[in-house]
């Protein structure tokens, strides 16, 4: 009897159905069924994701995906973010750009973390795609306001402008009016990271005036309270708004304008910027806050009371952004306030002062964590931390998807009873099942990092320093953590066993970052020489590695994998180790 | 430090018992090979999911003599084919560069002395700050900081640490300046200058300042070191490399 194969639907009904996916993870697994499928998705596929940008070559990219509109890179290590890698480490975008530029003009959408971005990239983006709509570049560096220029000018289809956390060179403000008379597709645009150089206000109240889409617009600092109010007067249909600088010469007249302006806004949901807010100007947001969803204040140096006030404003209010000094009694009244609060992030007002400022404990995460059903994200700096309160969080609030906890000095233990936290952190673990992110501090034995192992099995990226005893911590993480993807390790007495005996779990992460470790030259050698699909990075710079005894520790490693091979644009203190360094045996 | 190369695939041949098989997971021996019982760990007081914990070391200490060596040998993949690393799939398990004999780390290569001799050649100060990138705030969160009310006092740090030591600024050759009285800071490119002359001309074009006022300003830099200094006590290439942020101050007499 003839059997027909009865799956085999025409190629286009199945790139329509795939068409309805559109995650990365759900897409990989699609493309591994089989070939067919591996074929008809990849000519499909309109999104990419390259979560390393050494991980794969853009030619590789380009070839397996023809047909895509739209891409995400990531370049730097997280640990970039504190200063841990030195500038020129790498991470540069113009090779993609170039790449793109010359295989598909159609590319719609460039998303970039962490990257290297020049003026020339940037010119080469505007000047290459017709189409172009959308650039987010998020803690990116290397290009200033003149590349933005560039953008402007030719990008007819603009829709969306985010430079969140960069570092740009701000030559001149004028590269706002670059924007032609003509354009208004503008629907997001995001220009806080700029300096405090003096602002074109006018090019950016026409352009403003004239995008009637605008949805989201987060301003720098220099632009002073007073102008505010002209530029919102344009956009009633803003979303999201971030505020300039709320000082300069405030009037009463101003004052009484901004409150008008704003609760004309009525679709707005949420705020950011207050930079040197002033407590006796904070009224004038009263009127919106009863809609906010998100609300940022992490630069407002504003005290516990006019917090108070304001949060207590914010019945719906998801996600929270804070200064500490917002205190415990801030955060209970938070508790009791924000019932929908999902996200929490209280930064240090004082990081590097040597006593507490603020009387901030592990009391307002117990709060929070007590009082608010939905809490699932939380970054949380504060100076001290029991095993008891962390039990405490980890039973009552078991859906914490992400916990970041930093005990601002390094191996601080239990002040309550002086023990190691490692019970503590072993109980969010073990009750937060779904836990993805988790960064550690405080004083932490091995043990911890056996209940990590054991329990955090849906753990993908974890921050470890001062913390553990022996390789043994390490290992029972590379050999527990079924679901880790990244793993950031800084000051801690890992070495070379728990790597080379877990080498291969290496292969099945994104990368592996351990500085101020005592990880042996000659252990990244060897990883490096057996391991062809690992890209060994020795960052050191006080000069060669080989200049030293092989049993030396390295100063820093970075280690991902890579079907792109070892790259070449490194700097003179980065040495990759491949299957030519020498392997001599002790 | 020995290392054995265990590049074996599976089944591996002749490892005793009392060595260690890395290759399942939550495998508990290492601890057994210690000597220290896995219930010696005392137990969370968690309630009711105590139990969690003793089951996790009952099921571990009676199934590590019956694990076997390997996990199933891994596809290969082409790499033209492969997708981009879907991590749930056939995870190489079998291979370790290393059998972990779990010798305690006494040896001579101790972690911790280790560890103390390269903290002290590698981890360099951040301007007097403490250690490099800790506690982990991004740095222009630092910015805030500064903006505390000092007891009114304006305080002159906050260029220097918004630049950073190490950090992403060091690349440019811009730097801030600012001028007292002044709110606001401005930037100037000093690749484009050779000479204090050069330098102060630009700047007082910046600030607006006439020449007949030059006189009550004095140029003041803050180096690497976070000191204040005056600019023109250090000759011009000892200023350039040294030189972080710079700041008009009115001179006084």
């Amino acid at each position: 009897m003839h059997k027909k194969m009865a799956f085999s639907f025409p190629d286009e009904v199945l790139e329509h159905v795939f068409s309805f996916i559109q995650s990365d993870k759900d897409r990989n697994a699609v493309s591994m069924v089989c070939k067919s499928w591996y074929e008809i998705e990849r000519w499909c596929r309109r999104k990419v994701f390259v979560g390393n940008c050494y991980a794969v070559s853009p030619r590789m990219v380009i070839r397996r995906f023809p047909e895509f509109r739209s891409i995400e890179l990531k370049g730097k290590p997280h640990f970039a973010d504190f200063n841990l890698v030195p500038d020129g480490w790498g991470g540069y975008v113009f090779p993609w750009i170039a790449e793109m530029a010359g295989a598909y003009p159609w590319l719609e959408e460039i998303r970039l973390k962490r990257m290297v971005v020049t003026d020339e990239s940037l010119e080469l983006i505007a000047k290459s795609f017709k189409n172009f709509k959308v650039l987010v570049l998020s803690s990116c560096e290397g290009f200033s306001t003149d590349g933005l220029a560039a953008i402007a000018a030719s990008c007819k289809n603009l829709k969306e402008l985010d430079l969140r956390d960069c570092e740009v060179d701000d030559l001149s403000a004028h590269w706002l009016s670059h924007f032609p008379e003509t354009y208004t597709s503008l629907v997001s645009l995001n220009i806080s990271c700029l300096g405090s150089d003096e602002a074109s206000f006018s090019a950016l109240e026409r352009l403003v005036h004239r995008c009637t889409n605008l949805k989201t617009l987060r301003l720098n600092r220099a632009v002073p309270l007073d102008k505010i109010a002209n530029i919102l007067r344009h956009a009633p249909q803003l979303v999201e708004f971030g505020t300039g600088t709320y000082t300069a010469d405030v009037r009463p007249d101003v004052y009484s304008d901004l409150a008008g302006v704003l609760s004309s806004c009525k679709e707005l949901k949420s705020l950011s910027g207050f930079w040197d807010v002033i407590p006796d100007y904070l009224p004038a947001i009263y009127p919106v806050c009863s809609k906010l969803t998100s609300l940022n204040l992490s630069y407002a140096t504003i005290q516990s009371p006019d917090l108070i006030k304001l949060v207590s404003h914010c019945p719906n209010l998801q996600r929270l952004l804070v200064l500490d000094y917002i205190e415990d009694s801030g955060l209970e009244v938070l508790a009791s306030s924000c019932k929908d609060l999902q996200e929490l992030r209280v930064f240090p007002s004082d990081p590097f002062g040597a006593e507490p400022n603020v009387s901030l404990t592990e009391q307002g995460l117990v709060a929070v964590s007590l009082g608010c059903p939905k809490l699932q994200s939380v970054l949380y700096f504060c100076r001290r931390m029991s095993n008891e309160a962390l039990v405490t969080i980890a039973r009552s609030r078991p859906n914490f998807t992400r916990f970041r906890l930093c005990i601002i000095e390094p191996k601080t233990a239990d002040y309550l009873t002086l023990e190691p936290l490692d019970v503590g952190f072993g109980a969010i673990v073990q009750y937060c099942k779904d836990l993805r992110r988790l960064s550690l501090s405080g004083l932490l034995t091995d043990r911890v990092f056996e209940y990590i192992g054991t329990y955090a099995k849906k753990l993908e990226m974890l921050s470890v320093a001062f913390a553990g005893d022996s390789d043994l911590g390490l290992h029972h993480v590379l050999s527990g953590c079924e679901s880790l993807r990244k793993l950031e390790i800084r000051d801690c007495p890992f070495g070379d066993k728990a790597l080379l005996a877990n080498a291969a779990k290496l292969e099945t992460m994104r990368s592996l970052w351990m500085s101020s470790c005592a990880v042996s030259f000659a252990a990244c050698k060897l990883l490096g020489q057996k391991m062809p699909r690992l890209n060994v990075e020795v960052i050191d710079e006080r000069g060669p590695p080989d200049s030293r005894p092989e049993n030396c520790p390295v100063d820093k490693l970075y280690i991902y994998r890579s079907i792109a091979g070892p790259r070449f644009d490194m700097p003179p203190f980065v040495w990759t180790m491949d299957e030519d360094s020498g392997l001599r045996l002790s | 430090m020995e290392l054995q190369l265990g590049l074996a695939l599976p089944p591996p041949p002749l490892i005793p018992i009392e060595t260690f098989d890395l290759n399942s997971y939550g495998n508990y021996e290492t601890r057994e090979a210690l000597g220290t019982n896995a219930l010696s760990w005392p137990l969370l007081k968690l309630g009711p999911a105590d139990n969690d914990i003793n089951n996790i070391h009952h099921h571990n200490s009676s199934s590590s003599s019956s694990s076997s060596g390997g996990g199933a040998g891994c596809k290969k993949r082409s790499f033209d084919e492969a997708p981009f690393f879907d991590e749930k799939r056939n995870v190489p398990k079998t291979l370790h560069l290393l059998l972990w004999t779990n010798q305690p780390n006494d040896e001579d290569d101790d972690p911790s002395n280790v560890l103390h001799e390269n903290s002290s050649s590698a981890i360099f100060k951040n301007d007097g700050e403490g250690l490099v990138g800790w506690p982990p705030v991004k740095t222009w969160r630092k910015k805030v900081h500064h903006q505390i009310p000092n007891g009114g006092a304006e305080n002159n740090c906050l260029p220097a640490v918004e630049n950073g030591i190490g950090g992403r600024a060091s690349k440019s050759t811009y730097v801030k300046v600012k001028m007292e009285g002044v709110p606001i800071a401005r930037k100037i490119d000093l690749s484009v200058h050779h000479s204090f002359e050069g330098l102060t001309n630009t700047l007082m074009r910046m600030f607006g300042i006439s020449d007949g006022n030059r006189k009550s300003f004095k140029l003041t830099y803050q180096d690497r070191e976070g000191d204040w200094l005056l600019a023109e006590d250090v000759p011009w290439r000892t200023f350039i490399r040294s030189l972080k942020c710079l700041k008009l101050i009115r001179s006084r007499g």
